[in-house]
């Protein structure tokens, strides 16, 4: 019985959070109504409803790359040339904000944070939310090449629209990657990336 | 019960099920609530503008492991380096790097380097102290003990020896450069009969017969890389002659079991073979220049005979091949020429190749460099020492407490000193003698330069930051200058950098460039600049007082054999000992990892009752070391031998206590060399045993015909190997009878079906790789480049001792035993890897499909499916798959050594099978490129690893369906053969077979 105890619990929290996951606004289904050009970045009360970890910094996708439509490739300079998208390097931050303070004062708040760092030449520990296993290589810039311009979206959701970066595809499940290659026909040979 | 109370039907997989779903909705936050370890994202703070990550950056420098100067490419990945390769473009090397040059990497993230500038403390130990503090107790010294300084230094190597020169003179102090294996014996001959103080250059390529008296060419004699890029040409086949290598020394090293015939002459004789030569072919040509005739005219083949122990009509014999080939080449080193006569030995060997006219041919002068000063300038400073003539000595880029027999009492006397600094890197032998260790930058974080060669100006740079608060040895002297004033005030230059920028400047400006910018920048692409060699010299014979002479070797002791000790291929003189790679990749000859041990030869072994791992002591005049025996057809009856490069009383974990320092037989250096043939020493059996930790297998071929051969003459006619089998009257072995056909067609067909899941209808290549047993020497510059591309890890000696090795591709050597009885096997070595069958064995047995076949004909192992059954490698006929039995990948990169670690390749855990994978990261990295410019991947526009390295360039690899690639010409040569073809498992890999010369052509 204690067993099964256990199981119940297990899956009440499961059902729990399933629950939540509902109740609270999703970004996603906001953006199906705004029309594509014109995003403004909501105002964020309560971070802590927001999914994704937790980050540093609240550093927002959908102001920079939503609401000033900022390419991707602005920051994550390295995505179409490399495996690695590129992490862009705390230069990269402060060339904008060295002038750009903030507008209001939650993103002074954060602002002032970054250039903190910037002077005592430290660097963002950013946590990481997309990760694959180090025995799957991933070449970011095949992908680009091969999917165009909305490439970035199709693993890591619209990041333009996240406040917070969380992870919309289990991109680290083989099955998301398969479905998708078996659906355009590329190559499901093991050795393509595990080596 | 009823139904109503029955619980909800949640078994494991549905719980399973909820608890993903739940967290795939996101409402638990990833790092928060979720068991998966957080990991984190550091940017740089500042782009480096060379650096782009996940791809690599390449720098070019040069390799300063020993004196040869070759260049390397140093292949960097997100600021560390991970790989060096040798550099196409530098003239010594043209792209390939020998396993010592590779293994530079585990120099420089050895866990042995000292960290930071140390002082000696009160309790005996080291103490760190910072560089300012350093600094100031070095220039103290010298600034109390005036003109009382010395600097012990190795090889001069371009304008760090000439500033170190220069520093040391201005204060008035001595300078002492040498090196272990140093050429002054040549040098001396050279003085000698040609007048000349210089080392000629040698074209192995060019000669069409050679004849080494002892010189282990091949391994560790002059320009190795070089020497071997050379033999290839001239003794690889390409449808013509081959010219004929004969090898003539007491003891079979590497160069040796390479050659088409082994001369075993007494020790020490060498001299009465080659002036016998020299004698029947001034006869037969009636030659009397400058006196030759006259000269020569006493060492007659009878007299060299009686000296060598060989026939009459042997010497003769040899003597008129070698004149009838034009050019030959006649080379002496090694420590064949290190002992009290050896000057006498390079003389006669400069007057074989005067008489036969190779001088201005294939051995060219008229390049001098700055040479060493040699063992004599040292041992009179080890006196001055002794006498405390010396306030302060520096040691730098040299480690006498080990590289000089213990009889010459060189610690203690260095000991006598008040002062004693090293520049170390490692805590070596010398280091730990030292009172202020200042360790110095890697070759690989500083800027520097090599001059190996007349027209050769190699330039090195750092490739990343300092691993350790160290300082390039060029800022220390500089940092010293400043500090201390008086004398030294005049090295003004304000960093090394500067120094040797300015040098540079200079350079341009001697070498007739306008632009010295322009000239710097294109100096630091090309890895330095490269001008023809200056025309050779004009020489002439003079013989002193007309005359040439021999002495008779004597030796020390009353032992019934000679001593004889030669470089490890590897660890060359110790100074490899503390990288892991060199210790494990196995002695090319006798297939030993990590221990010394002592070659008697068969016949000895029987008349000792010796057998293989038994333990003997060695006595000499000198001293006593133990090791065990190992049972070596390639040396003679009435000599031993035992490597250098073992037995290391420090030097880091690696190096520390293993095996015995074979120069503890040896006397004190006489003369300018280190006396490596000197003495007698008797054996005795002591009863002790452990087993060698050797990577052998079967030491022959039992007929199963894995490194064929074939004869000069049926490769010359365009036979294959089983024409030419028949043609020798052997009987036709059937393979692949109907049956057998029969019995594999229904797996084959299985095979071929299933390719054609997914993608794999599409026309894409395949892999193969084509190897030239011809060129292949066993130099094993293949198996480091494996270990360090695909991130091997070196399991130790005990994980040896058990067979579990990891060595993805492996040098086997078999011995072929001779037609005629008695006479010495010679050996056949073979690059056995993966073979990537098309109808591969260990696919069908894996229970999880980890082995598969992939479309473009590899055959693929997919580490995160393996369970570790290991049924493919039991079912591998070439033995290639290797299992991770403990968990070497936590073991086998101590900090920093895991630095090394190449990113592109999955680090294999324990439990998981492992096999050559054809360098797969290099193909789809190659894939990736060609598909983003949308085009077709070139031939040659990528090799594996051992194919990039291989000296001989005996590998080759590429796409066989590119009918003009070189793969797909090279594996429609007669002489290709597939190992074990009649298993039709359709290897990959096509073999070439060994060209085999008559003994007596």
């Amino acid at each position: 019985m204690r067993t099964l105890a256990i199981v119940l619990g297990g899956v009440g929290a499961g059902g729990l959070a399933a629950v939540l996951a509902f109740a609270s606004p999703s970004p996603q289904a906001q953006q199906s109504q705004a029309p594509a050009d014109s995003i403004t970045a909501p105002v964020i009360s309560d971070t802590g409803s927001l999914k994704g970890p937790r980050q540093p910094i609240f550093f927002r996708h959908d102001i920079h790359a939503g609401q000033f439509k900022i390419q991707c490739q602005y920051c994550h300079y390295s995505v179409d040339v490399s495996p690695e998208p590129g992490i862009p390097t705390m230069q990269t931050c402060m060339g904008c904000h060295l002038v750009v303070a903030g507008s209001d004062s939650s993103s002074r708040t954060e602002i002032r944070k970054l250039r903190e760092l910037w002077t005592e030449m430290k660097p963002v520990e950013w946590i990481r939310v997309h990760f694959l296993p180090r025995h799957a290589h991933f070449p970011h810039q095949r992908h680009i090449k091969a999917l165009g311009p909305t490439a970035c979206a199709t693993c890591h959701g619209d990041v333009s629209r996240m406040p917070q970066v969380f992870k919309v595809n289990q991109v680290d499940n083989m099955g998301f990657c398969i479905t998708c290659h078996v659906e355009r026909g590329v190559s499901r040979d093991c050795s393509v990336c595990h080596y | 019960m009823s139904d109503d109370l029955q619980p909800p039907t949640v078994d494991r997989r549905r719980f399973l099920t909820v608890l993903g779903t739940a967290a795939g909705g996101g409402a638990m936050a990833l790092s928060g609530c979720s068991t998966d370890r957080v990991q984190k994202l550091v940017p740089y703070l500042v782009q480096s503008e060379d650096q782009v990550p996940g791809v690599a950056t390449w720098y070019a420098s040069t390799c300063t492991e020993c004196p040869a100067g070759c260049g390397v490419h140093v292949r960097t990945r997100e600021g560390r380096a991970v790989k060096l390769e040798g550099n196409p473009d530098h003239p010594v090397n043209q792209g390939k790097l020998c396993s010592r040059g590779q293994a530079a990497l585990q120099g420089l993230y050895n866990p042995g380097r000292i960290k930071a500038p140390m002082a000696r403390a009160a309790d005996g130990g080291f103490l760190e102290i910072t560089w300012d503090d350093a600094i100031a107790r070095l220039a103290g010294k010298l600034g109390e003990a005036g003109n009382r300084v010395a600097v012990i230094s190795g090889a001069p190597r371009g304008t760090f020896s000439d500033l170190l020169a220069e520093w040391t003179s201005a204060m008035g102090g001595r300078l002492v450069r040498y090196e272990s294996f140093d050429h002054e014996p040549v040098r001396a001959a050279n003085r000698q009969v040609f007048g000349l103080d210089q080392l000629p250059a040698h074209d192995f390529g060019k000669a069409r017969y050679i004849i080494s008296f002892g010189a282990d060419f091949l391994e560790s004699w002059g320009s190795p890389i070089e020497n071997q890029r050379g033999f290839a040409r001239s003794h690889g086949f390409s449808g013509g002659d081959v010219a004929k290598f004969v090898y003539a020394a007491p003891r079979r090293d590497l160069t040796g079991l390479n050659a088409d015939e082994w001369v075993s002459l007494k020790p020490g004789s060498e001299a009465a073979l080659a002036l016998a030569m020299a004698n029947v072919l001034v006869a037969d040509r009636g030659d009397d220049r400058v006196g030759l005739a006259s000269a020569l005219g006493s060492f007659t083949p009878a007299m060299a005979a009686e000296e060598t122990g060989l026939e009459v009509e042997t010497i003769e014999r040899l003597a008129r091949e070698f004149g009838a080939a034009r050019p030959s080449l006649a080379v002496a080193g090694g420590v064949g020429s290190q002992h009290a006569a050896a000057a006498e030995v390079c003389a006669a060997v400069n007057v074989l190749n005067f008489v036969a006219g190779n001088i201005g041919e294939t051995v060219r002068f008229g390049s001098a460099l700055p040479a060493a000063d040699g063992h004599t300038e040292l041992a009179k400073l080890a006196q001055a020492m002794d006498g405390g003539e010396l306030a302060v000595v520096l040691v730098h880029d040299a480690n006498p407490a080990y590289t000089l027999p213990k009889s010459s009492g060189f610690a203690a006397r260095f000991a006598k000193v008040g002062f004693k600094v090293s520049t170390s890197m490692y805590l070596d032998e010398t280091a730990a003698l030292c009172d202020l260790l200042l360790p110095q930058h890697h070759a690989l974080e500083r800027w520097d330069d090599v001059r190996p060669r007349a027209g050769v100006h190699g330039l090195m740079q750092p490739v990343m930051e300092p691993v350790f608060n160290t300082l390039p040895a060029g800022e220390i002297l500089l940092r010293v200058s400043r500090k201390a004033a008086g004398a030294l005030a005049r090295f003004a230059a304000p960093t090394w950098d500067q120094h040797l920028k300015t040098r540079w400047q200079a350079l341009a400006g001697e070498l007739g460039e306008r632009d010295a910018a322009a000239f710097w920048h294109a100096a630091l692409q090309r890895g330095g600049v490269y001008r023809d060699p200056p025309p050779p010299q004009e020489v002439t014979l003079t013989l002193p007082e007309g005359r040439l002479s021999y002495t008779s070797p004597t030796f020390e002791g009353a032992g019934s054999f000679t001593f004889l000790t030669y470089p490890h291929p590897m660890l060359h003189d110790g100074r490899g000992a503390n990288k892991p790679w060199l210790m494990e990749n196995a002695d090319p000859v006798t297939k030993i990892t990590w221990h010394s041990w002592v070659e008697v030869s068969p016949a000895t072994a029987r008349t000792l009752d010796l057998r293989d791992g038994e333990i003997v002591e060695l006595t000499s005049p000198y001293g006593t070391v133990e090791a065990p025996v190992y049972v070596y057809p390639g040396i003679r009856d009435d000599a031993v031998a035992i490597p250098l490069g073992f037995g290391h009383t420090a030097y880091g974990t690696f190096a520390q206590g293993r095996g015995v320092n074979a120069l503890d037989l040896l006397g004190a250096p006489r003369g300018d060399f280190v006396p490596y043939l000197s003495t007698r020493v008797s054996v005795r059996k002591t009863g002790g045993y452990r087993k060698l930790a050797s990577v052998a297998g079967v030491p022959r071929q039992l007929g199963r015909g894995i490194a064929e051969g074939i004869s000069l003459a049926a490769a010359k006619k365009g036979l294959t190997v089983e024409q030419a089998y028949l043609e020798e009257g052997h009987g036709r072995h059937e393979i692949n009878t109907a049956l057998e056909l029969e019995a594999i067609r229904g797996w084959s067909e299985e095979q071929q079906r299933a390719t054609e899941h997914g993608d794999y209808t599409r026309e894409l290549p395949q892999w193969g790789m084509a190897i030239d047993l011809a060129k292949c020497t066993g130099c094993s510059a293949c198996v480091t480049a494996c270990y360090a591309e695909n991130n091997i890890p070196t399991v130790g000696e005990s994980e040896v001792l058990r067979g579990r090795e990891m060595t993805w591709l492996r040098i086997e050597r078999y011995w072929e035993d001779p037609e005629e009885p008695g006479a010495p096997p010679s050996a056949r070595f073979i690059p056995m890897l993966c073979q990537h069958c098309g109808n591969a064995p260990c696919e069908p047995v894996c229970p999880v499909y980890a082995a598969y076949h992939t479309a473009d004909g590899l055959n693929g192992q997919v580490y995160n499916r393996c369970v570790g059954t290991r049924y493919c490698a039991n079912n591998c006929p070439y033995k290639v798959r290797y299992f991770n039995w403990y968990k070497y990948n936590e073991q086998a990169w101590p900090e920093p050594l895991h630095l090394q670690l190449n990113p592109d390749v999955t680090v294999r855990a324990r439990g998981v099978m492992e096999k050559c994978t054809f360098c797969i990261q290099r193909i789809r990295d190659t894939q990736h490129h060609a598909r983003l410019e949308d085009r077709p991947i070139r031939d040659g526009e990528f090799t594996t690893a051992c194919a990039q390295a291989c000296p001989s360039d005996a590998i080759v690899f590429g796409n066989v369906k590119d009918g003009a690639g070189r793969v797909a010409r090279l594996k429609q040569d007669p002489r290709g053969y597939h190992v074990l073809e009649d298993l039709n498992v359709r290897p990959a890999i096509t073999y070439l077979a060994k060209v085999l010369l008559p003994a007596e052509a």
